[in-house]
């Protein structure tokens, strides 16, 4: 699927103004954050310019923005700064083919008066195709710089919401002044998702499924209607605005592709199920399980990201003495485990092209993963090109990204090492020609210093006032390997739970928690302020459009 | 002799897609006392399958000359047709849409879960075909979906009853009223549920007129009335072409249906539970309603304090077509035991107990055609017992569908899951409450959810 | 059609062995009032199935004052006794169903029909015998059907209180207690309920762990100073210090495999006696253990599904024999209410799947009275014993069978239930279709 082609002389030139015009506002920069130079040479690395096309010894030039000259016996700019490439490695950005990163969880809405109706609002019931992600998009996010330090340069990022959030952009995952910075080209995708809106319809698979045809039907009546209008009014009743079905006006006419997040088996055949009873242009976003579909998928005309969220691998207990039927259940939990990591391969070899999404994943896995699907029989050039140039090709971008090419866009991943190799790490990583330095860390993947964490790690009491009164209980975070771990033991007698996404920065403190209820998941999104040792915040349920708030309390250790 | 068992479909699952054909298979079964239902009990009989269907049913057989999948000596043993649960709510992923209290443009079809382990258990108590069902949260749920239980694919289209109508689900009495009344809606009463059939009725009325007039309307300028496809079903189901089979308990309720459905002219009805039709058994049978009800079950709700388990008895013998269905993932396990309780209670006769769970089912999901009963031309679909079916102490002993065979007693390994979770625990051990395999309200109450996630702060 | 009740069991039964199938298609009238009778019985002619001396052809019971007089092939029919002539039947010891809640519940999804549990976790002093309801519609119901009598139960929490055992006739709750009481302890549990997480279900068991054991430290406690002055009355104490004590025994509620293991080894440490297991359904993995402690088991529903997705398909029906021949007293419960009359099914697939019809038999009748201490009066059709059994057709745990007569307590029950007036009135109603128009001057 060729998505943005017709884009990208557009998408060039523009970003050509952009570099000449970068210093013109910079009247002076008293936090020092500006660089020297929008010049960069790379030196003799180990150039991977195109998966498959390795040169050694090689250099390479990005100047404002775009990369300039690549290979050896490259004359290096006078303006450039210098970085010594010597048994490093280079590879052309990354790009995630569907995440929600840069986008910030909205707020939770009133919840509506009228909420059992047949037809509830589309707000409401998460219909709001009309929506782009750019108005999610913030460059507070630390998403961006969590995925970028990974080597990704360019997400897909998709809304936040329920069964169709929104349109996907393409962002560029740098650190801009304004969202609009990021994007590189916006409302490439319809995004869409089995999430029902809880208590509201459609409430679930079943009325999502029955909704999107509704939709894409009434739309394909409403383009007609209101092409016949634009070619000859007269006569005719004048076409009503409906901005969820105008959305879909691109999707009927295959000019917009859908990203379904499918991952399961079951959803990724229910989402073909839609595609072939209506047509449109379908992209299994973040498909998990899909080994059992490869036939289905070959020459199907879907586009696949498979997901980089992968199971831990499961245990195979070495003991003696266990019975028969436990060696047996491990066996198979290990058979299947296999199945999933070598559907990558299995795809390839069936001619599959695939991109990978991170959707999902947890960022200080996803390197492991990737060095985990190779092992596991991906050739890594194919996972390589998975990560760039295909990916790149199947969202419509691989004229102006996907390899190290003269007249790319400046985006590139510096390594210690083979980027496949578990012992190697991201130092550099240019985004639009922005170089963005890392520490190597030995574990790798951490995301919080220990300095910032000091204000966080400790046990905290808290209270929130919830509409069924008071409740009371602990919050317990710690960090491990960089990363922030938390626990939530609540006084009510629930279960504990696992914080998810714990981010700590500049005084703000969000982390999420899952549990299953009635079948269904639902996601508890905490957000507050740290001011030393108290912490003020709201606590927010969007399946029900609740929020309350939430205080806590940093318990000092005992001496 | 041609092979194809379970495991090889395991192996060869990236075949089956939704174009590809089902696996059909060839079996001689040899010397069985074969119930055929419709053609009284033949002793000392054989029954061939070819290409999936059954070709010979008579004595000494010959094999034909391509072989067959298996020949099974069947001497002192039982064949009986597969079983037919006309309420199941096995295989799938979800079962309320009850949102809203018309749902009839949801179908089950789009959310059948091929992997669940309960397909293999209910093949297992010889059943191979179930109508996975709408659950019963709201007035007009969704459509149904008949089900071939060809176990081990994973694909949800190998399962597909292919030919079988389009049934919906209807429901009447506690269950839509309690909804509406947590959410202070209608219907909350009896007499709600009647006007608001009534009145969807009316509704796809308007909207088959507007649409008429659309396309009588000559001429290529004209604009299309919106789609509607909730309207569109409840068209369908005035046309006929759709079967109504309805949640209910009171005999009020469904001589109340029966009122309604006269006056919009719609011919056919199944009621499903039906624990009082057993008191208007005569209006049943004028209207030829059909019924599809429990063995035994009871007092577990107001509406169902009333009972009989003699219900199905008196409803056959007042002429009414009766199944026994399960609505659990328990019962579908020994349907065959549950049709042998209206010998007890009500005294059938072996054929008439037997048909509750294979002709008459096959009869209220309009596939009679197919399955039912074992005559030449229908379906393989068969179940061989070691014992007469109707005893507590049969055993199903193989179970096939199309002539595949599916289960097999002396042949049952452990763990026939299909699907494994990579990070599921290896010891997980569930217990289960009396009525937890009893799903038709499963996910639809909203309102103890949102207690859930106040219990959670 | 078949008939289903003897209204006066003698007389029809007369009519019933030479013609029964015409005779009822006509006789459709039934007794509203539901009496039973009461008189010296004579119970002749029948193969009775004693369970403890095996089977007698020809057969007579004679029944006075509500206890089996004689029994034999050989006995003298009084001169003034009801003689009851059951040729071709099959007479068997009542059927004895080791966990129900009837009596309890009327209707389930009523509330204020709900009488099983009590809030708290600890209330062991929560008598079962005394919220029964003598006239809930389920007992007819299910004492036409053979089962004559029943453990009915209180639930939840880790102590949810005492278990009754009960006859399923009479008008008050003492009418109806058959001399065996048991503290039923809801033991902690690794296993899942059906959707609840593992992690809310550790959780649990965590929690309940605790309770079981700081308030058996306390029981202990409170049973060593009991009795002495100044020791204050506590009733939940109290019960639970009769267990400990020897003067009651225990019913422990335990199914996972794992939890099987953990209450041996907790019975072992408390030093407690008289334990039953109940519920058991993991216990085909462990019989051994179980066998080798001694402990006699409850355990059912068998028609149940397996509690672990990868458990063959049959598991349920293959536990109570499997653990019978691991050596372990069996006895069988439907954990059911107003479907207890499905013990014989329970009891019938059981012997299918393994445990053969013999023990299965044992299983709900001879083994549940020994295992509620209750075998010297319950259990077998015995000189001495209550007089609970009932005439069948033929082998009860065979689905057509039916029940002809049934006696608890050396009552005569009437063979009629809310289920049975039911069929009378409705089977051909009158009026059928059309009512007879009558005319209304206005």
């Amino acid at each position: 699927m060729k998505l943005l082609r017709k884009s990208f002389f557009r998408l060039s030139l523009l970003l050509s103004f952009a570099s000449f015009t970068y210093n013109a506002h910079a009247q002076s920069d008293p936090t020092g954050n500006s660089p020297a130079t929008n010049t960069y040479a790379i030196t003799n690395a180990t150039i991977v310019q195109a998966p498959g096309k390795q040169i050694e010894g090689g250099t390479l030039i990005i100047s404002n923005g775009l990369i300039t000259a690549v290979g050896t016996n490259i004359n290096i700019p006078a303006n450039a700064e210098v970085i010594d490439g010597t048994d490093m490695y280079v590879y052309p950005g990354f790009i995630d083919g569907m995440s929600n990163t840069g986008a910030a969880r909205p707020d939770a809405m009133e919840r509506p008066e009228d909420l059992f109706t047949p037809d509830p609002p589309n707000d409401y019931a998460g219909i709001t195709p009309e929506m782009s992600v750019k108005f999610q998009l913030d460059i507070e996010e630390n998403s961006i710089n969590n995925m970028r330090k990974l080597g990704f340069t360019i997400s897909h990022t998709v809304p936040h919401g329920r069964m169709l959030p929104g349109s996907g952009s393409l962002i560029l995952l740098k650190d801009g002044e304004h969202a609009d910075d990021l994007i590189m080209e916006e409302n490439v995708s319809m995004y869409t998702q089995f999430q029902g809106a809880p208590g509201a319809y459609p409430g679930n698979t079943l009325g999502i499924m029955a909704k999107w045809r509704n939709l894409y039907r009434n739309a394909d009546l409403a383009k007609q209607h209101t092409e016949m209008y634009a070619s000859n009014p007269a006569g005719l009743p004048r076409p009503t605005q409906d901005r969820v079905l105008q959305a879909f006006y691109p999707v009927v006419d295959r000019s917009q592709p859908v990203f379904y997040n499918a991952n399961s088996i079951l959803e990724a055949q229910r989402a073909m199920r839609l595609q072939s009873e209506l047509g449109f242009n379908l992209a299994l976003g973040n498909l998990e399980e899909g080994w059992e579909m490869v036939g289905d998928l070959s020459g199907s005309g879907v586009t696949v990201f498979l997901s980089l969220n992968i199971p831990e691998e499961p245990e195979v207990k070495e003991d003696g003495d266990k019975t028969e039927e436990v060696a047996a259940l491990e066996q198979r939990r290990l058979d299947f485990y296999n199945k999933q990591m070598s559907q990558f391969s299995a795809m390839d070899a069936e001619g599959i092209k695939f991109g990978f999404s991170t959707m999902g994943a947890t960022a200080s896995k996803i390197k492991s993963n990737l060095v985990s699907i190779v092992e596991h029989g991906l050739d890594s050039v194919q996972a390589l090109a998975a990560l760039t140039i295909d990916a790149a090709e199947l969202l419509g971008i691989d004229a102006v990204t996907g390899t190290l090419d003269e007249g790319k866009i400046g985006n590139a991943v510096v390594t210690t090492g083979p980027y496949f190799h578990k012992d190697s790490g991201v130092k550099y990583v240019f985004v639009d020609g922005d170089k963005y330095e890392y520490e190597i860390r030995e574990s790798g993947g951490g995301e919080v210093s220990e300095e910032e964490a000091a204000g966080i790690v400790g046990t905290w009491v808290y209270t929130s006032s919830s509409p069924r009164g008071e409740q009371t209980g602990t919050m317990v975070f710690t960090r491990q390997a960089g990363e922030l771990t938390g626990i939530l033991t609540s006084d009510s007698g629930q279960p504990d739970r696992i914080l998810n996404n714990i981010s700590f920065r500049d005084g703000t403190l969000t982390f999420d928690y899952a549990f299953e209820a009635g079948g269904q998941g639902v996601e508890i999104v905490v957000t507050g302020e740290i001011d030393g040792d108290e912490f003020e915040g709201e606590t927010s349920i969007s399946a029900f459009n609740i929020s309350f708030p939430i205080v806590a309390t940093k318990e000092v250790p005992q001496q | 002799m041609k092979k194809l068992n379970i495991t090889l479909l395991l192996a060869i699952g990236v075949a089956f897609s939704a174009s590809a054909q089902t696996p059909v298979g060839d079996i001689l079964i040899r010397n069985a006392t074969v119930i055929t239902i419709t053609n009284g009990t033949l002793e000392n009989t054989d029954v061939l399958i070819e290409n999936g269907k059954i070709t010979r049913v008579g004595t000494d057989l010959r094999e034909p000359r391509g072989g067959v999948d298996e020949v099974i000596d069947a001497s002192g043993m039982y064949v009986m047709p597969g079983i037919i649960d006309a309420h199941s709510h096995i295989a799938g992923s979800s079962i309320n849409e009850g949102t809203s209290q018309v749902t009839s443009e949801v179908s089950m079809e789009d959310v059948v879960n091929p992997l669940d382990v309960s397909i293999y258990r209910a093949l297992a108590g010889g059943v191979t075909s179930i109508h996975l069902m709408h659950g019963s949260a709201n007035v007009i749920g969704g459509q149904n979906e008949t089900m071939k239980l060809r176990y081990g694919t994973t694909n949800p289209d190998d399962l597909r009853f292919e030919g079988a109508p389009r049934t919906i689900k209807f429901a009447l009495g506690e269950n839509p009223t309690r909804g509406a009344r947590a959410r202070g809606i209608q219907p909350q009463t009896r007499m709600g549920i009647e006007a608001m059939l009534r009145n969807a009725f009316n509704d796809a009325l308007n909207y088959k007129a507007e649409w008429d007039e659309y396309n009588t309307t000559r001429g290529n300028r004209k604009v299309a009335p919106e789609y509607d496809l909730r309207m569109e079903t409840l068209v369908d189901i005035l046309e006929g072409e759709i079967l109504v089979h309805c949640h209910s308990y009171r005999a009020d309720e469904i001589y109340m249906l029966m009122d309604v459905f006269s006056d919009f002219g719609i011919e056919k009805i199944i009621f499903q539970h039906a624990n009082e039709a057993y008191k208007v058994a005569p209006e049943l049978a004028e209207f030829g309603a059909y019924t599809s009800v429990f063995s035994d079950w009871w007092a577990y709700k107001l509406e169902v304090y009333y009972s009989t388990a003699y219900n199905a008895a008196i409803l056959t013998q007042n002429g009414v077509n009766t199944s026994i269905n399960s609505d659990s993932g328990e019962l579908i396990r020994h349907l065959f035991h549950e049709a042998a309780k209206s010998q007890k209670y009500g005294g059938l006769n072996d054929n008439e107990a037997l048909s509750l769970i294979t002709i008459n089912p096959a009869m209220q999901l309009g596939i009679e055609d197919r399955v039912g009963s074992i005559e030449e031309g229908k379906d393989g679909d068969i179940v061989i017992f070691d014992k007469h079916p109707l005893s507590v102490y049969a055993i199903p002993q193989m179970t096939f569908v199309d002539g595949v065979k599916y289960f097999d007693y002396n042949n049952d390994p452990d763990d026939q899951r299909i699907w494994v979770d990579p990070t599921s625990a290896i010891q997980d051990v569930v217990l289960y409450d009396a009525h937890d395999m009893h799903l038709c309200m499963h996910e639809a109450d909203f309102v103890e959810m949102y207690e859930l996630i106040n219990g959670e702060w | 059609m078949v008939m289903r009740t003897f209204k006066i069991t003698s007389f029809a039964l007369v009519f019933a062995l030479v013609a029964l199938v015409p005779l009822f298609t006509m006789a459709q009238q039934s007794e509203v009032v539901r009496k039973a009778q009461v008189a010296k019985f004579a119970l002749t002619n029948a193969t009775i199935y004693t369970v403890t001396n095996g089977i007698i052809e020809n057969g007579t019971i004679v029944i006075n004052n509500g206890i089996i007089e004689a029994v034999g092939a050989d006995v003298a029919i009084p001169a003034d006794a009801l003689v009851y002539d059951y040729e071709g039947r099959e007479i068997y010891p009542g059927m004895i169903d080791s966990g129900t809640q009837l009596g309890l519940v009327e209707i389930n999804s009523v509330a204020e029909s709900r009488d099983y549990n009590e809030e708290g976790d600890i209330t062991p002093q929560m008598q079962a015998l005394t919220a029964v309801n003598p006239n809930s519609e389920a007992i007819p119901v299910t004492r036409v059907s053979g089962v004559t009598t029943v453990i009915t139960k209180p639930s939840g929490g880790v102590f949810p209180g005492t278990a009754a055992t009960i006859n399923l006739f009479g008008y008050t709750p003492d009418q109806m207690y058959a001399g065996s009481k048991g503290l039923i302890i809801n033991f902690p549990n690794s296993a899942r309920r059906w959707r609840q997480t593992q992690e809310q279900a550790d959780r649990a068991r965590e929690r309940a762990l605790g309770v079981l054991n700081d308030t058996w430290d306390k029981a202990e406690t409170y049973a060593s100073i009991r009795g002495s002055e100044d020791v204050r009355y506590y009733p939940e104490m109290e019960a639970i210090a009769d267990v400990i004590d020897g003067k009651m025994m225990v019913y422990i509620e335990v199914n996972a495999a794992s939890d099987i293991l953990s209450a041996l080894e907790w019975i072992e440490d408390r030093g407690l006696e008289q334990v039953v297991f109940t519920g058991v359904s993991e216990g085909w993995r462990v019989a051994d253990q179980i066998a080798e402690a001694g402990i006699p088991v409850i355990t059912g529903p068998v028609l149940s599904v397996p509690n672990r997705r990868s458990d063959r398909f049959d598991v349920a029906y293959t536990n109570p024999g499997i653990m019978q021949q691991a050596g372990i007293k069996v006895a069988l419960r439907t954990n059911d209410t107003e479907n207890s009359r499905n013990l014989p099914y329970n009891a019938g697939f059981a012997a299918a799947h393994g445990m053969g019809r013999e023990e299965a038999l044992k299983a709900i009748t001879i083994n549940a009275a020994e295992i509620m201490g209750i075998a010297d009066q319950l259990g077998s059709i015995e000189p001495g014993k209550r007089a609970n059994l009932f005439v069948a057709t033929g082998d009860p745990f065979e689905t057509s069978t039916q029940i002809l007569d049934v006696f608890i307590d050396g009552y005569q029950i009437p063979m009629t239930s809310l289920q049975l007036e039911l069929y009378d009135e409705f089977l051909d109603r009158v009026p059928g279709l059309n009512k007879t128009e009558i005319t209304v001057d206005r």
